[in-house]
């Protein structure tokens, strides 16, 4: 029988945990000394302690997690999202203890980790990526040159940047010159490198992403979209799948262009390949990310899959057996994110002991947790207390269902967002589908907030 | 939808039994750890900074340069010499406890690029007692060293000589400090760090005469232990007593160091002391037993 271990925590683990169940592995959670008591390392057959809270001496400490895997003679590990699930030194590691993780190959890990290069490779590649330049930018001069090509206002990002951090939005040449060597600094403090390189900053836009599944002989199939644009400072709130009011011609050319971007990458697992939409319809590359994303219950809703089953068929060399054409969507799924967060405090986080809670359900509703009664959400760690999803025959029935889920939810002891989220789902904009990655700071906030008072 | 024909194996091996992994109780606060993951880094209790009797290998790893430690006397076992009741059996079940095959590694490396001999002691071998076979691999490790015109480094761990060898174990403590001398006079670098617990035997030898002497924090250091002294002068004992803190306010080691600070420092000292140009030692002034290691051990 073969041990999985999850090197991760809270909801995630506990997801990946339910797939091992069921397909009758064995399960070893490892945990910082905080979570002891946490419904992962409950759920687990075995649970190790890798050390105390401090995510770098636990989550991230890739010496205590293999020396527990050893202990165990575990033959798979799944870093789940987060922590470790980017390292390619992770990989590595896991690898000379003859290990699988359970992930793709390191250079697709190195590569499509560092962003320029990710870039870089997609020009090289003709596939579409956002005007800006073709590598990083080493002078004021060059960006300048840049600028005056692809105009203002435009973005300074960090290469080794990500997930929304190492990013300056710049409206005019003065402030470019300005900025410039600011931000080479801040990206060699915040990343361990200056280079930066320059995106034209597009408004209105949409933010549409493609999963990809692939084998370790040569197949690879997308399984469709999912729209994530709804995001407050680049954190996605509420995902859907398929994305909807974009045209189906937009959708099959980016979920085609996805698989050959994986393609040329060698790339092997389950991954993400991130697009940006614009309101005339154009698309372009903004990232692949190398790891299962939280939202993939969406995908896994219509679809009828497991990922993480998935996931651990191809650590494990099978092969892929179904054909794109046999992989037909079914219905419409929404994935709201409910966070241990104060709305009415700007968002403060609200870590605390939840004293009682009841969690929606019903067919076609799923929720996703890593906490129970009585569990503390702690300050140190991600405010992610769930994930309520909805799957309807259509949109609106998900929409429905959604709203009726939320309503259900009552979590005590920690504030969060559910209330939000369900004001969100009702809003005139997201029902018809007129919403920009922008939308909940520019417009639906202040609308929220004035229905409150 | 059914992605994949292959089934995911999860038959029941019924030929793996588990075994319950071997824990460690820390010292500093209580907390028992799993002895594999706390080695895995550097012995260091994460919750409260304690610090672990760290084996041998794993201190190696940390402060040579990768990859080039070249171990020598490695198979070197003890024999019986004096037919010590159960010595011949606890022999085999400390070596198949620790996985190692005595009480001291040595070799050569190199820390930040400077040539340097090694003799690393380990605790988890019966205290590291100094019997035949460790005060040998000293004094081997020593001649190699004057002979190589190479510093020295020792890492001490030891509860003293080993009483199954009677006589034989004391007799060590002259020939370690013997061989010592010859590489001081030659005026090569000897570098003691004093690790948790340094006592008996090897105190009153080697260990206390390297030129530089470092200690670990809160290491114990001394010749009789404390309990020992308690009984014997019925006072009640400073605080701190024979702690690596109090010796170095008293003068006794040169310095207190960090296991995170260890390598750094001794690859400062070892380049420090390192010389270029270093005249070759001439063969006569080393003689006797030793000379047939030398020549196994000569390097090329």
């Amino acid at each position: 029988m073969k041990t999985l271990l999850i090197a991760n925590r809270g909801e995630i683990a506990v997801r990946i945990i339910r797939t091992c169940k069921k397909l009758g592995l064995k399960t070893v959670a490892v945990y910082a000394e905080n979570d002891e008591n946490s419904l992962h390392t409950r759920l687990a057959d075995i649970s190790v302690c890798i050390g105390p809270r401090q995510a770098e001496k636990s989550y991230l400490n890739i010496e205590s997690i293999l020396a527990a895997a050893k202990v165990y003679n575990v033959d798979l590990i799944h870093p789940g999202v987060g922590f470790l699930s980017e390292s390619a030194a992770f990989r590595h590691a896991c690898e000379e203890e003859g290990i699988s993780f359970i992930g793709p190959c390191a250079e697709s890990m190195e590569l499509l980790g560092d962003k320029q290069k990710a870039r870089e490779t997609m020009i090289a590649n003709g596939f579409p990526v956002v005007p800006g330049s073709s590598g990083a930018v080493d002078s004021v001069r060059d960006a300048v040159a840049v600028a005056k090509e692809i105009g203002f206002p435009l973005m300074l990002k960090a290469s080794k940047g990500g997930g929304g951090k190492g990013i300056r939005i710049i409206h005019d040449a003065k402030e470019l010159e300005k900025e410039f060597p600011l931000v080479r600094r801040e990206a060699e403090m915040a990343f361990g490198d200056k280079s930066i390189y320059i995106e034209a900053y597009l408004e209105n836009t949409r933010h549409i992403e493609v999963q990809i599944l692939a084998d370790e002989h040569g197949n690879t199939l997308h399984l469709g979209t999912r729209e994530c644009t709804l995001q407050r400072k680049n954190q996605k709130l509420l995902e859907e799948a398929p994305a909807t009011n974009v045209d189906a011609a937009v959708l099959e050319d980016m979920q085609n262009k996805a698989v050959k971007i994986a393609q040329c990458v060698g790339y092997k697992n389950a991954g993400t390949v991130e697009f940006l939409l614009t309101q005339t319809g154009k698309f372009y590359f903004m990232e692949m990310n190398t790891r299962i994303q939280v939202e993939h219950p969406i995908t896994e809703n219509i679809y009828g899959i497991d990922l993480i089953k998935a996931q651990i068929h191809v650590a494990l060399s099978h092969k892929l057996n179904a054909r794109q054409e046999q992989l037909a969507p079914k219905g419409h799924a929404i994935e709201c994110r409910i966070n241990a967060e104060d709305v009415m405090a700007s968002f403060r986080p609200s870590p605390g002991i939840i004293d009682c809670m009841t969690i929606p359900g019903g067919n076609g509703v799923r929720v996703d947790t890593g906490y129970a009664a009585h569990d503390e959400i702690s300050p140190y760690y991600d405010s992610m207390v769930m994930k309520v999803v909805c799957m309807g025959d259509d949109r609106d029935e998900a929409i429905r269902m959604s709203i009726g889920a939320l309503e259900e939810l009552k979590i005590d002891g920690i504030s969060h967002n559910a209330d939000f989220a369900k004001h969100m789902l009702q809003d005139g904009d997201f029902v018809s589908g007129n919403v920009h990655t922008k939308w909940i700071e520019q417009v639906f906030l202040d609308r929220y907030l004035r229905g409150q008072s | 939808m059914k992605l994949f024909s292959e089934k995911i194996d999860n038959k029941v091996d019924v030929k793996k039994p588990e075994s319950a992994p071997v824990t460690l109780k820390c010292g500093g606060c209580g907390k028992r750890m799993i002895a594999d993951i706390v080695h895995a880094g550097d012995s260091v209790c994460p919750y409260c900074g304690h610090l672990f009797r760290q084996p041998a290998y794993k201190r190696i790893e940390a402060i040579v340069d990768s990859g080039t430690f070249i171990e020598i006397e490695a198979e070197a076992v003890s024999k019986d010499p004096i037919e010590f009741p159960g010595y011949k059996t606890k022999i085999a079940s400390e070596q198949s406890k620790s996985k190692l095959s005595e009480g001291v590694i040595i070799g050569k490396a190199t820390i930040k690029g400077v040539r340097t001999a090694l003799a690393v002691m380990d605790s988890y071998f019966m205290m590291g007692s100094m019997g035949t076979v460790v005060g040998e691999k000293i004094v081997i490790i020593t001649e190699f060293a004057t002979l190589n015109r190479l510093p020295l480094v020792i890492f001490c761990a030891s509860g003293g000589a080993r009483m199954q060898e009677g006589i034989h174990s004391l007799l060590q403590m002259s020939r370690t400090t013997i061989a010592l001398a010859r590489h001081s006079a030659e005026k090569l670098l000897h570098i003691n760090v004093l690790t948790h617990p340094t006592t008996g035997g090897v105190t009153a030898s080697f260990a206390m005469q390297g030129d530089i002497t470092i200690g670990e924090p809160k290491a114990l250091i001394g010749f009789a232990g404390p309990r020992v002294i308690q009984q014997t002068t019925s006072e009640k004992l400073p605080e701190g007593f024979q702690m690596a803190e109090s010796l170095l306010e008293n003068g006794l080691i040169d310095k207190i160091v960090e296991r995170k600070d260890m390598r750094n420092t001794l690859a400062d000292l070892l380049a420090l002391h390192s010389k270029a140009d270093a005249p070759q030692v001439k063969k006569s002034v080393i003689k006797g037993v030793v000379d047939d290691v030398f020549k196994r051990n000569k390097e090329d």
